[in-house]
Parts: structure tokens; sequence; C-alpha cells
């Protein structure tokens, strides 16, 4: 948990200036006494450094010399957008450019009325108002980028299945940013409830407007809330591929009921900063929860995912694959806890870390942590770290392959293990394009 | 609770809890220098023998029992222990097995281990060194295994036929000073055996020694040292069974395996010494130094081990990988009942490149007993590439046994892998009615969970003994439930 | 008039001195499907656990009459080799144990108790393989370890696969829909539905009244603390649905 000590520093000064810059004229007064509360633990709280033990291998540092401006609303062409739309969204994908709702590039044709796909406002009152007590409340343990989050809210993306609605197509949400000429930071906001016995695909996607090798910094802090009601079903794939220039900041925190199954997909390739809190509670009896995590980075990327699921009642499920790959001198950090408590019995729990580094000055931090303290359980962990095997170079080349060929048919098999696990074709197409080009010069 | 709970699976009676009556040549209870001395002569040892253990004793007499193994005894009296007790011989050398007292024939036969060659025709791939309190009565198949080249004979002969084999080998993998029970075994081991298998040879028939307590006031210091030479082969099997005494026993074994280039080693272990009463009466206490060195390149040893007897037992079978591409394994099955107490697993110390090392534990906890896996995986510094799985289950019989896990893991590399699992499971109620609902009664459904949870481990035993190991597991858990 | 199978009268259980049974009243006859719905902790899974005998479970009062004679003094085994079965909420996972090796101790020890041969291993694996195409299972299913490793709708289908097997008079699912995906939850209900006969019958209790669409019941009882306060048909279930099992607390204080 960040610090929440009031003290004057340089970082509170900074937060506060972030602050200021949130308009106070909310429209409910739910949201405003939302935010007001979100802003005071904001400002009673500092950045935090690499004292901190969450944040030992990630230096915030860089984000101080900054001066972030709150993005504006931006245009953005239909042209753009043919890069990030996938063939089976084209008519179930909402957009989101600097997180402000931008109903012209949306599409929602296919979506039948058990789901709602929109923003927050054009939400109907009685589901408004359901859901914004728990907006501030439930994000989890590392608050503070969140709180910061919930102090500018506005608006947000919200898809929203009634009891046992079954999609059958998966449902995009598009989060773009648009950089400009100079330092801005957006703060998008993502709700997903699935009701009892519901089911959802969705992809969840950040991407850069512009040059993805652009020069001017920017700030992307998300956040995403995941609530899976009775025998729900959600199966979520995030993609970031933001510019290289992106300081990407984000919050997944998902809470599940019984007999419901999330499966999350984590796919990381952008960003020069990028750290990610997934957070899951198990509420109710055989709950299942999936995470599987792809990072892909190079050059002097650093990819930092936290990962916490907690079980709390008997016959939980939670599996755990997490693998990256490094090149250059990029650094991939990986912190993952499953918790499983007395009461949490005949728990089944795997978490694994396996990394691939392709250059020798490319680093990994791990540290896989299963807390168990229930006596009738199966619990695996483990981590791993390895290069590209000589031997299996040479063979590969031995039968005619070009060095880069056989590298690259090595690195495409160690990322097709997650990338396989994503239910859209074409998504799988490109994910596996953009490992290809990340990691093969 | 409810009307029928999950009793404490009860032992069957120890089958094997007899006493021989036979006349016996024992030496005066105690340990000084002159008892090491007597015990050397006895044995008729070449000068470095004696040095070698007397060396041993003094390094013993400034070490301390250790403390950390997760169990509890009352102090031991060294002195109070007989440290060489053999069966009187009327002549000074037995030519052949016939010339053995019939009583101790008789003895093993009643084990299930007949030594006559005509006997085993039936199980005619093994071969037996039979070991009984201090000596051996006699090793079988000697003739046949000659031809082959392979030395498969007690430690003492050995030492009379083959000192020079000895004097390079003993003590190079467990060194005198190793440890507290390993220094006193150095100092007076009495019997044990002594294998040799030369460059290239796979030995032909499965070797096996068979140790059998009988004096109630001995302790049993065997030792043990295998060497295969490069691309030699030899699988290898002990077991051993003491008479029940209200008093306990110690036995402190130490056993070295070296593989040179290629070669491979399997070591296989049924441990079905005298387990105490239901009260922890009696007993004898397993303290036991085995450690295997993959000296050469390619080399490979393999520890599987079937614990269900000894009070105590304190053992971990571990090896030294240091021949690049050298592959360790251990597999262990630990049952404890009553008030059974059991600390044990395996290092695995990787050295060269390429080393791989497979761990698989299984632990069953019954009665009131304490089960302990305590594993060590070392990734060296130069390690490159090496990879370790470790798999440790354990599963409780009721709710007042106990059992833990205590792996250690050290990389000095971060180009090795290291993965671990662990499992904990139960039999209990709800378990049982699972197979109840089927029509599947409780004594079967308790047998198909141990077989179940134990066959990754009765699979890597030689065939000719898994079946055994299974049915004594079965043996040891037999009773009543509910 | 078909044969009456199940008769439950004032049916009274306790767990750890806790009462949870308090007077359960239930007929069922012959080729008959009931369901049962109620919220958590109203006594579904106490009723199906203690008509199969679970040992932890105390019958206080009542009777179970099941073929017309009194069970409670059977054990849980002769129960199930009399032909009743559960199909558990959270089937257990045994490793080491294949999953062909369990069915066939399990039909074997049926066969022995009825004074039949036992199958061998090869006549056996002829009829499971049959029997695999009920829950549409792929035979390499039957050389895992029981349950081990099955994700959910996995294990529940192979509740389904015992159920076809042993051919049970009387089957009581325990929630066996909880958790399954669509698809899988299709599968598992065609495979009851094939199953069900004009001799059998099923008792399907359920907390969601999906699998009511897909398994149809005769007749629909509402779990209301320890008892069945309300009989309907497939209509309750939908009743339920939309208005909540508040509409119970309703239903119960009225009648009070």
């Amino acid at each position: 948990m960040s610090p929440l000590v009031s003290v004057k520093t340089e970082t509170n000064t900074y937060l506060s200036k972030l602050l200021k810059q949130f308009a106070s004229d909310s429209q409910s007064k739910n949201l405003k006494e939302l935010r007001d509360r979100a802003k005071s633990l904001v400002e009673s709280s500092r950045l935090p450094d690499k004292k901190d033990e969450e944040w030992q291998f990630t230096d915030l540092s860089e984000l101080l010399e900054q001066d972030f401006q709150l993005a504006p609303v931006a245009e953005v062409s239909t042209q753009i957008l043919e890069e990030y739309a996938l063939l089976e969204t084209r008519e179930s994908r909402i957009v989101f450019v600097n997180g402000y709702y931008s109903p012209e590039l949306s599409n929602i044709s296919a979506i039948d009325a058990t789901v709602y796909v929109g923003n927050l406002k054009g939400l109907d009152e009685a589901r408004q108002a359901k859901i914004v007590n728990h907006l501030a409340d439930e994000v989890g343990n590392e608050k503070l980028f969140a709180a910061l989050n919930t102090s500018g809210l506005e608006d947000a993306a919200v898809i929203w299945a009634k009891a046992n609605a079954i999609a059958t197509i998966p449902i995009q949400i598009l989060h773009l940013s648009a950089p400009e000429e100079s330092t801005k930071f957006s703060q998008p906001r993502t709700i997903i409830v699935a009701e009892k016995s519901s089911n959802l695909q969705i992809v969840e996607k950040y991407g850069v407007a512009g040059d993805e090798y652009g020069k001017v910094p920017y700030l992307t802090n998300t956040v995403t809330q995941i609530w899976l009601e009775e025998n729900a079903r959600v199966n979520h794939t995030r993609v970031q591929k933001e510019a290289l220039s992106c300081f990407h900041i984000a919050k997944t925190a998902v809470f599940q009921e019984r007999d419901s199954h999330y499966t999350g997909n984590e796919i990381s390739i952008g960003s020069k900063l990028y750290r990610h809190n997934i957070e899951v509670t198990q509420k109710g009896e055989q709950t299942e929860t999936n995470l599987n995590g792809l990072v892909t980075i190079s050059d002097k990327q650093l990819a930092d995912t936290h990962s916490l699921v907690s079980l709390n009642l008997p016959h939980g499920t939670v599996n755990q694959l997490h693998k990256c790959i490094v090149s250059d001198r990029a650094r991939a950090v990986f912190n993952g806890k499953i918790l499983v408590p007395q009461k949490a019995q005949l728990t089944n729990a795997t978490q694994l870390n396996r990394n691939l580094l392709l250059s020798p000055k490319a680093r990994v931090n791990t540290k896989p942590e299963l807390q168990i303290t229930a006596d009738d359980v199966k619990c695996a962990h483990g981590a791993t770290i390895s290069q590209l095997e000589e031997d299996e170079i040479f063979y590969l080349r031995s039968r005619g392959l070009k060095e880069t060929d056989a590298k690259f048919l090595l690195i495409d098999a160690f990322a097709a293990e997650i990338i396989d696990r994503i239910s859209i074709e074409s998504l799988r197409k490109r994910l596996t394009q953009c490992v290809a080009c990340k990691t093969v010069n | 609770m409810s009307s029928t709970t999950v009793k404490n699976l009860v032992n069957q009676p120890y089958k094997y809890g007899f006493v021989t009556d036979i006349e016996t040549d024992t030496i005066p209870r105690g340990l000084n220098e002159d008892i090491i001395r007597l015990i050397s002569a006895k044995k008729n040892e070449p000068e470095f023998m004696l040095e070698f253990r007397l060396k041993a004793y003094k390094q013993w007499q400034k070490m301390t029992e250790p403390k950390w193994p997760h169990v509890e005894y009352p102090p031991i009296d060294y002195q109070d222990i007989i440290y060489y007790s053999a069966p009187k011989q009327s002549k000074e050398k037995l030519n052949s097995l016939d010339e053995v007292d019939p009583a101790i024939l008789e003895t093993f036969e009643k084990l299930g281990i007949p030594l006559s060659e005509q006997k085993r025709l039936a199980n005619v791939n093994v071969a037996v060194d039979a070991i009984f309190d201090s000596v051996s009565i006699g090793t079988t198949f000697k003739e046949k295994l000659g031809e082959a080249g392979v030395i498969f004979c007690s430690i003492s002969e050995a030492l009379q036929e083959h000192p020079e084999l000895v004097k390079k080998y003993l003590g190079t993998v467990v060194p005198v000073g190793d440890n507290y029970f390993a220094a006193l075994n150095s100092a007076v081991f009495s019997d044990g055996s002594f294998v040799f298998i030369p460059k290239g040879v796979e030995c032909p028939m499965e070797l096996s020694t068979y140790f059998r307590i009988n004096n109630g006031d001995t302790g049993q210091f065997e030792r043990t040292l295998i060497i295969a030479e490069e691309g030699a082969k030899v699988s290898y099997l002990e077991g051993c069974t003491a008479p029940m005494y209200d008093s306990n026993q110690l036995h402190a074994a130490v056993v070295e395996l070296i593989a040179l280039d290629n070669a491979d080693i399997k070591y296989s272990t049924v441990q079905n010494w005298y387990a105490g009463d239901e009260n922890g009466k009696g007993g004898i206490y397993n303290f036991v130094t085995k450690r295997g060195l993959c000296q050469g390149v390619n080399s490979k040893i393999s520890w599987t081990q079937v614990e269900t007897g000894s009070a105590i037992t304190w053992k971990y079978p571990s090896c030294v990988l240091i021949g690049d591409n050298s592959v360790g394994e251990f597999y262990s099955i630990a049952l404890t009942n009553n008030k059974q107490q059991a600390d044990t697993g395996t290092k695995m110390i990787h050295i060269g490149k390429n080393t791989r090392s497979t761990i698989i534990s299984k632990g069953i906890s019954a009665g009131k007993s304490k089960n302990s896996y305590r594993g060590l995986v070392k990734m060296g510094p130069k390690a490159d590439g090496a990879r370790n799985y470790s798999q440790c289950d354990s599963m409780l019989i009721g709710d007042t046994a106990e059992a833990n896990t205590f792996p250690y893991i050290q990389a000095d590399n971060d180009r090795a892998k290291v993965e671990h699992e662990a499992s904990t499971s139960k039999i209990g109620e709800d378990q049982l009615f699972y197979f109840a609902q089927r029509g599947i009664s409780e004594e079967d459904a308790v047998s198909m969970l141990v077989s179940g949870f134990c066959k990754d481990v009765l699979n890597e035993l030689p065939m000719e003994f898994a079946a055994e190991a299974d049915k004594l597991l079965s043996l040891k858990l037999e009773g009543s439930v509910g | 008039m078909s044969e009456v199978i199940l008769s439950v009268k004032d049916l009274r259980a306790s767990i750890d001195g806790k009462e949870i049974l308090k007077g359960l009243n239930l007929e069922i006859k012959a080729g008959e499907v009931h369901a049962i719905m109620g919220r958590n902790g109203s006594g579904k899974s106490t009723f199906s656990k203690v008509l199969a005998g679970h040992p932890a479970y105390e019958v206080t009062g009542g009777d179970i009459l099941y073929k017309g004679e009194s069970i409670l003094e059977k054990e849980p085994d002769e129960r199930a080799n009399e032909g009743i079965f559960l199909a558990f909420q959270y089937p257990i996972e045994i490793p080491g144990v294949s999953n062909l090796d369990f069915l066939r101790v399990a039909y074997n020890a049926k066969r022995k108790y009825h004074g039949e041969e036992e199958i061998d291993t090869f006549d056996f694996e002829d009829l499971v393989e049959e029997k695999l195409d009920v829950v549409k299972m792929n035979p390499s299913f039957l050389e895992r370890s029981l349950n081990q490793g099955f994700s959910g709708g996995e294990k529940k289908r192979n509740e389904i696969l015992q159920m076809a097997l042993l051919e049970p008079s009387l089957s009581i699912l325990d929630e066996t829909d909880s958790g399954l995906d669509i698809d899988a939850l299709r599968i598992v209900a065609e495979g009851v539905n094939q199953l069900a006969t004009p001799e059998n019958s099923s008792i399907v209790i359920t907390h969601y009244q999906r699998l009511l669409n897909y398994i149809e019941p005769h007749f629909v009882h509402v779990m209301y603390d320890g008892q069945i306060v309300k009989t309907g048909t497939k209509e309750l279930a939908l009743e339920l649905e939309e208005r909540g099992y508040e509409f119970i607390d309703e239903l119960v204080e009225v009648g009070a």
C-alpha cells in the first residue's frame, strides 16, 4: 500500500498541481462527493519512491521532471481507427480519446438490449446510482493513482450485462491518447458489470493516435473495475500499446461472487514506463480466476506487473501464467501474490512466471509469492529465466533458416502460449506480428 | 464431530518383530579409542582404516548433535551403546553360506530373504548381501557377478581383498567430519556393502543388501560404498527390519555413491525398521547420511526411498552434481503413523553446467505422527542452464497428524531454472464419502487413495520391489476406519 | 400409478448440533424430475447429503423411505449400491487414480453387491466408451487422474458419466450447474435428459433458474430455512428469478 503520510514534500506539491487541473463543477452530487473524498486522499499522499517495497524496481522520478497538463478533447480521424479496430468488433466497439467518449468513432449496432455498452453519462439513473458508490471504495489496495483518477472522474466507459445475457460477439473498448506538442495526461476509466449468469468477452485496448515513436512524454493513469455477480463469466483481454514516450499507470480491480469465472489476458507492448496493478478479490465459493500475461519490451522500457489475488472461501481456483520477453536494456518486473487464508480450503492455485532475456543487458526482477495458511490445498509456483538456446538456433539454421527467422520462431513459440489463450482471431494475428517486430530487428 | 469419524488408521502388527536367539560375540558398552582399536582389530583392518576411524572419532568428540530437525527425542547416551555385536562363528572365515548358523539363515528366510542361491532361483535377478547386527552374513551370486567384473561384497571383505579401492574412495563423498552422525559412523562402522562396477559394465542383476538389527543394545553403523566407473550402470536396493524392543536402537549409517563419466547409479531403499508402539515406546532412531557424487559428465544418480519404519527418521539422500549435464533424482515416500517422526528430504547441489535434478516427495502422516520434508536446491555460480523441478505433496490422514514442508532454494546463477510445486491433501470424511457414494468401501478407498498418491514414486522402484512396497504401505495404514 | 421411489417424511437433521433440516416432506414417483431451489443456507445441499448418508449429519427426526424401505440405518455405500446417486457440487480430485480405474471399481462394487460377477477390464472399457457419448467426453479423459486438473465443466460432466454408468433409480444433482458456461451446461443437461426413463427419477438442486430451461422439471420446490415452503411448476422458478428470493420472504411471512 502506498504510504498516506501527510507531509509537505516536493511530490506532494506535484500531486496538488495535478489535482488543481480538474474542473470543480461536476454533474451529480454523488460523483462530487466521490471526487472530493478521492482528492483529500491524494492531497495527504506523496508519490511512492524506490524505498517503498512495492515500487522498489519502478522509479517514478522521471515522472516528477514532467509538468503534465490535463489532456483536452481531441479529434481523431477514422483512419487511425483502422489501425486499432478489430474485425470482430466493427459493430461492437466504443472509443474514448484522451478519456473523453467519442460517439462518432463508436459503433454498437450489433449489441442487443441485454448489454449496455456506452459511457457512464449515458447510463440510466438507477444503474448510475448503483455503481457510483462502489467506484471509490472498491479499487483495491494500491490506492494513490486510482484516487488521482477518481479525483478527476467525469465519465467512464461502461459495459453492463444483465442477468443471463450471453454476449456472443466480443466488445472492444478503445482508449486512445492523442499526444500534442506539450506534455499531457489523461485518465481513462472503465466499468464492467456482469450480472448473474451473464457472459462477456471484452477487449480493452490502449493505443496512441499519433507517432508510436513520438518524443513528447505523456501520462495515462487508468482504472478499470470489473464486477462479476454469481455464476457470471468475463473474458477480458487488456492490450497496452501506447507510444514509447508514455507513462502508463494502470489498475484493474476485479470482484468475483460465487461460481463466477474471470479470465484476464494482459498484453503489454508499449510505453516507456508501465505499471499495472491487478487486484482480484474472490468473494464466493467455487470462484475461478485465470490471469495470463505477456510483456514484450525492448529499448529502455520498463514493464511492471503487480498482481494480488485474494481467495477467501473454499473451492477457489487461480491459474496465473505471466511471461516476459525482454530485449536491449529493458527491464521487466513481476510481483504476484496469491493469498490463501485458512478459510480458503480446497483451493487450487498455480502461479508461474517465465522470462526470456534476449540481450545481456536485459533485466528481470521476479517475485512469485504464495501465502498459504489453509491446510487442504493444491498450490504450485515457479519462476524461470532463460535465454534463447544456442543449440536450438543452430539446429534451425542447419535446416536452412536465417538466424533472425530461427530466433523469431523460438520467440514466437514462447509468446504463443499466452496469445493462443485469446479467443479473438484477428487480435491473435496482430499480437503475433507485434511480438515479431518488437523482438527481431 | 460426526458419528463415524476417520479414526487414526492403526498399524498392522509389526511382522518382523521377532528376536533370533543365538550366541554372539559382543564387545563392552561405550565408546573410546580402545573400543575403536578393538573393532578395527576384530576386523583385521589395514592401518589406514584405523587412522580413518581415529580421525573421525577425534572430530566427533568436538561436535554436537544437530538440533535443527523437526523431531524430538530424549538425549542419547552414547556410552550406553554396544558398538559391535556379531553372531559367534565356529571358524575364523566362512567358506560359503552353508556354514552360516542355521538360526540366522532361518531368520532371513522368515524375513522373506532366502540366502541360499537355490532358493533364490525364483528371483534370479537379485543378488543379496545380508547384514546381521554388525556383520555381513554372506553375499549371494558372487561368482556370477565376478564374471562380469562386478565386485559385490561386504565392506569388511573389500578391506581385505580390495583395500586400494576402499582407500581411494571411502570418505571422499561424506568426509569423516561431515556431520555428527557421519563422524560417529566413520569412527565405529562395523560392516556394510561394497559395490564396484568397472568401466563400461552394466551390472547383470539387481544388487541388494538386507539389514537386520537383532541385539537390543546394539547400534548399527553400516557403511556402504558404491562406485560406478565410466559408463557403468547399477541398480541397488536396501531393506531393513528389526525386532520389537521397548528401548530405542541407534542406526547411523553412511552411504557414499560415486558416478564417473556417463555412469548411472540407482539406489532404492525400503526402510521398515521397528517404529515403536502406538505410544511411541521403542523403535529405531534412523539417523542416516546418504550422498552421491555425480563426478563425471552425463552421470546420473537416482535415489528412491520408501520410508515406513523407525521411530525417528533423519535422512537427506543428496546429489552433488559436478559433471556437466549430470542428473540427480530423488523420489521419496515417507509414511508416518502413531508417534513416528520423520524429517527427510534431499539436497541437490548443482555445480556443473546444464545439470538437472528432479525431486518428488510424498509424505503421508497418520495418527499423531510428524512428517517433514526438508530439501535444499542450490544453483552454483557456474551452473549455467541448470534446472530443478521439485514437487512436494503431503497427505494427512485424520486430524491429529502433522505435515511440514521446508524447501530451501539458493540460486547464485540467474541462468538456472527452479520450479516448485506443493500440495497438501487430506483423507478425511469428505473424500471417503465420495468413494462410499460410488459404492466403494472405506478400506478400498484408503488403499486407492494412498497408492494413487504414491504412484509417481512407486513407479521408480525396481519392478521386483514396487508391488511389495505398495503392499507395505497399505499394510501400514490398514485397520479401522470409522 | 407409478411406483413411489422416495418418500421423505418430516425429516429433521443437524450438523455439529445445529439443526438444518426442520421437518422436510417430499414424495417422488418413478419418471419424475423434481427441482429444488432456494438461497444459500436454506438447506438444499444438506438435504442431498443426508439422502446419501453423509456421516457428518445426524438425522434427529422423521424418516426417509426409498422404494418403501427406510434407509436411515444404511451406510452410504449401501445406499449407493441400492441405486441412490449423488452428483456432487464439488467432486473431489484424486491424484494417481485413473478415471477408468475408479469407474471400474465403482461399477464392480455395485455388481458385487447385487451378487453379479465382476466385469473385466476389456469389457468394461467397451461399456464406458459407449457411455462417454452421453456427456460428449473424449476417451482421453479416462486415462487422466480422477478429476485432477479437470475444469469445472469437465468435473461435472464426469459426474454425469458416472451416473450414466451406475444407472441409479434416484439421482440427486447438487448444484451441478453452478459455475458452468453455457455450452457445458447444455451438455450436462442433455446428458441428464438422455438418462431419464419412466423407471427412474431425479432431484435437481439448483441456485440458478437457467438450468431449468434445459432440464424440464415436473415440480419445482422452494426451500426456506430447512423446509419446503412452496411447490409449483416451472413457472414458479421463473417467478423466483424475476422477483428474487425476497419473494420467498414475503411468501413465508404471508403464510405465518
